[in-house]
């Protein structure tokens, strides 16, 4: 098991809503907006906002992740973005 | 203790997974075994369904 | 106990365990908020034309159905194989490296 997979489920809440480079087996590389990592896999998924109004979603498996590296803190408009992508309604715990 | 084997559990399935859980997402479990019961369900229905095989035949990744 | 343990690996396991039950609380509630959105990243993939980048550079893209809940297999629809079209077929999720899709993001304010 590599050391992504070991961290606690408050390590990783901790990077939410950041942009992140992670590098992964076979020489893959990946960035994006944290949307979330899954306690149970440790996969990892992020997304991107294309200027075509599109947004892509990336999922880097737990079990492939060599590094992860933070490159911008984000931002209000980003974590609210990235939550109205895959909620059905916003939710209130984190309204202000 | 360790030296001593394990006993059988004396709770039935269901109810291990229900405690398993809580102590996992504690007041928030029940709705987190709501959502992975519905996502295994479709699975399995799927599954029934469709039959699908593996592919590739043999794992990439041992 | 012993049982609680096995099930608590991460924050709990050598310490006090009085000490440390508000930390303990709040791995839950992280714990929950990850998974839960794990889950509606999958949801969201229902239906969607999935390109999957596996070990050996295999590359393939397929129509996603459904998880099983350890994430351990996905199950697919028209895998689109070098050899043809798989009607059905289930991947495993160790043998995949990455996987992607994109929606609509929606101009929402």
């Amino acid at each position: 098991m590599n050391e992504w997979c070991k961290k606690t489920p408050l390590e990783w809440q901790a990077l939410l809503h950041k942009e992140l480079k992670v590098c992964a087996h076979e020489k893959q590389q990946h960035q994006g907006w944290l949307f979330t990592v899954d306690p149970v896999s440790a996969n990892i998924v992020l997304v991107s906002f294309e200027p075509d109004g599109k947004a892509s979603i990336v999922t880097v498996m737990g079990h492939a992740v060599e590094t992860v590296e933070v490159l911008n803190e984000g931002s209000d408009a980003i974590s609210n973005r990235l939550v109205s992508l895959f909620m059905p309604v916003a939710p209130q715990k984190h309204s202000k | 203790i360790s030296g001593r084997s394990a006993k059988p559990p004396l709770e039935k399935p269901g109810e291990r997974r229900v405690a398993e859980m809580k102590k996992l997402y504690g007041e928030d479990a029940a709705k987190i075994q709501g959502m992975e019961t519905a996502m295994q369900l479709t699975f399995d229905r799927n599954c029934d369904k469709k039959q699908p095989k593996y592919w590739p035949v043999i794992p990439l990744k041992l | 106990s012993e049982r609680y343990l096995a099930l608590c690996p991460t924050t709990i396991s050598s310490s006090d365990s009085a000490v440390d039950s508000a930390t303990f609380v709040e791995e839950q509630k992280a714990r929950t908020v990850l998974r839960e959105r794990y889950i509606r990243s999958l949801l969201a993939m229902v239906k969607k034309d999935v390109h999957f980048t596996m070990y050996e550079r295999v590359k393939v893209n397929a129509v996603f159905g459904a998880s099983d809940i350890d994430i351990l297999n996905f199950q697919v629809s028209d895998l689109q194989t070098p050899l043809g079209v798989q009607k059905e077929a289930l991947i495993r999720c160790p043998d995949i490296i990455s996987y992607s899709f994109s929606i609509d993001a929606g101009l929402k304010d």
